[in-house]
């Protein structure tokens, strides 16, 4: 009995000290590691920012237009009742840029980039490639895991900077379109409301967010094992624990800046 | 004696046991490996010489016991000494662990690339060089995944004496390959360690290849060393275990149908 309860909990243990463990490690190689001439490889950054970031975008594009899209015509729908159809020029855009941006895009990378990352990882691990490099002197940590979080520690904020935008650019179109706004009011009033700390704290969440997809990924890629249905566990453990980590900590992060009036 | 060669212990092994889910995979081994020789390592599959040879190259910390590479124990340093160590040696994987998304020039040049600081040309040559070896001039641009078992094989061997390494670990370079590939494989072992003077240290259970590139052989059952040898003493042996292992006899002292052979070490 006692058995049942307490392997699951010693099992978050040991992936809570995993992470953190990688995550130190990470950090070590990414400050530390020049000193001792020891470099994450930049053509591998930039591989990986062009496969997590460039090759992302249509899709979070696509996801955050309609979102701009539908939250246009929901709020529409209310508001009409009041004569006050304006302001879903600013209620889009805020929400947009504090909360359904960031989270959207977070969930679209974790599921494309993040599950990817536990794949390549996974199947390199089974087949004994991990092993390979630290036979060879190369840390894994350094040469895989590295790279990919630089990467999505960069990309996702742009990411999300896009998806700001083609929100809005769908919202815009709606008011415009079918509201019969006035496009330059509603520009207007876009602008009118939209604060700059509106977008930051937007960004800091996707930051926030971009290590938890990177950190779960390398973790559970790193750490899989019994051949390839290890390597489909492990993906899907990958997307499924990012996809929590990111609604929780949408929350915690929301709270701290509800709470510090930010 | 099969070749003048220096008495000289390059790894030792002392007392080393490791346990996995609490039975017993490596159970109080100790041999030495002298400096230019070809040693190797067979036994049933689920003997444990996959793991002795993973205790060896510090991939695992043994429970007990001490391994000394160079004079240096493997068990106590830290990281970054490991490292040093390990530069000093290649290994051959058994299912050669290239890296699929590197061609094969970049997979052979991948330690040069970290580990020196020669000239991108310099080290184009020297993996050129290397793919002659093993006679694989002209696949430079290939992927893994585009060339036979056989060549990533000869691929890893290239990869693995890229450094040039003064010990070069080999885990079951024969198994899964035609009998000619093997024999080609096991005749680029010999050239090796002859020609560049590495110590070789080879895991097999593939008694044809044995007795040919053997110096020395130890026979391991149930992890623990039943006998060290020349290939000689072993081919000559009295031992019911070694008689039993080389002539491939179903009957005997090694019982395959009363153990779990190996099953704690395949999920480890």
């Amino acid at each position: 009995m006692i058995s049942y309860i307490s392997k699951p909990i010693i099992e978050i243990f040991e992936v809570i000290k995993g992470v953190v463990f990688l995550f130190l490690g990470i950090l070590y190689w990414i400050f530390f590691g020049p000193f001792k001439k020891k470099f994450v490889r930049i053509e591998s950054i930039f591989y990986q920012m062009r496969f997590a970031g460039i090759r992302s975008s249509p899709i979070v594009f696509f996801v955050t237009f309609f979102t701009g899209v539908v939250l246009a015509m929901q709020t529409a729908y209310q508001l009409e009742k009041l004569g006050a159809a304006i302001y879903v020029a600013s209620l889009v855009a805020i929400s947009l840029c504090r909360e359904l941006s960031p989270v959207l895009t977070a969930l679209v990378v974790a599921g494309r980039v993040g599950s990817a990352i536990s794949a390549e990882l996974g199947s390199m691990k089974v087949t004994e490639q991990i092993e390979a490099l630290d036979t060879m002197a190369i840390n894994p940590v350094r040469f895989l895991a590295a790279p990919r979080f630089l990467a999505l520690f960069f990309m996702l904020p742009c990411l999300t900077i896009l998806g700001n935008l083609s929100g809005m650019l769908g919202g815009f179109l709606v008011g415009v379109g079918s509201l019969d706004l006035n496009p330059y009011l509603y520009i207007q009033t876009t602008f009118k409301y939209l604060e700059l700390k509106d977008i930051y704290t937007g960004l800091t969440k996707s930051f926030a967010f971009a290590m938890i997809i990177a950190l779960i990924a390398c973790y559970e890629g790193l750490n899989a094992k019994g051949g390839a249905e290890g390597v489909g566990k492990a993906t899907t453990r990958s997307v499924v624990i990012s996809f929590i980590l990111i609604i929780l900590a949408d929350c915690v992060l929301t709270g701290i800046f509800y709470f510090s009036r930010m | 004696m099969i070749k003048e060669r220096p008495k000289e212990v390059v790894i030792s092994l002392r007392n080393v046991s490791k346990s996995f889910g609490g039975r017993k995979i490596i159970d109080n081994v100790s041999l030495d490996i002298y400096c230019g020789e070809t040693f190797v390592i067979m036994g049933c599959s689920g003997s444990g010489k996959s793991t002795l040879l993973r205790l060896i190259t510090g991939a695992i910390k043994p429970d007990e016991g001490h391994i000394l590479i160079k004079g240096k124990d493997t068990v106590e340093i830290d990281a970054e000494e490991l490292d040093e160590i390990r530069k000093s040696f290649g290994m051959l994987f058994q299912y050669s662990a290239l890296l699929d998304s590197l061609t094969v020039e970049e997979n052979v040049a991948l330690p040069l690339k970290e580990h020196t600081k020669l000239d991108k040309n310099i080290i184009r040559i020297i993996v050129k060089m290397k793919l002659s070896m093993v006679g694989l001039r002209g696949f430079e641009n290939y992927y893994p995944s585009q060339i036979s078992g056989g060549m990533r094989k000869r691929v890893g061997l290239a990869r693995a004496i890229a450094l040039d390494p003064e010990i070069v670990f080999y885990d079951e370079p024969t198994s899964g390959l035609d009998p000619v590939v093997g024999g080609v494989i096991g005749k680029l072992v010999m050239d090796l360690s002859k020609k560049l003077l590495i110590t070789s240290v080879v895991v097999t259970h593939d008694m044809q290849s044995v007795f040919r590139i053997a110096d020395r052989v130890a026979m391991i059952h149930k992890g623990s060393v039943v006998q060290t040898g020349t290939s000689q003493e072993i081919k000559n042996s009295e031992d019911p275990y070694v008689k039993q292992f080389i002539n491939g006899l179903p009957e005997g002292p090694i019982d395959f149908f009363k153990e779990d052979i190996g099953i704690f070490e395949e999920f480890s």
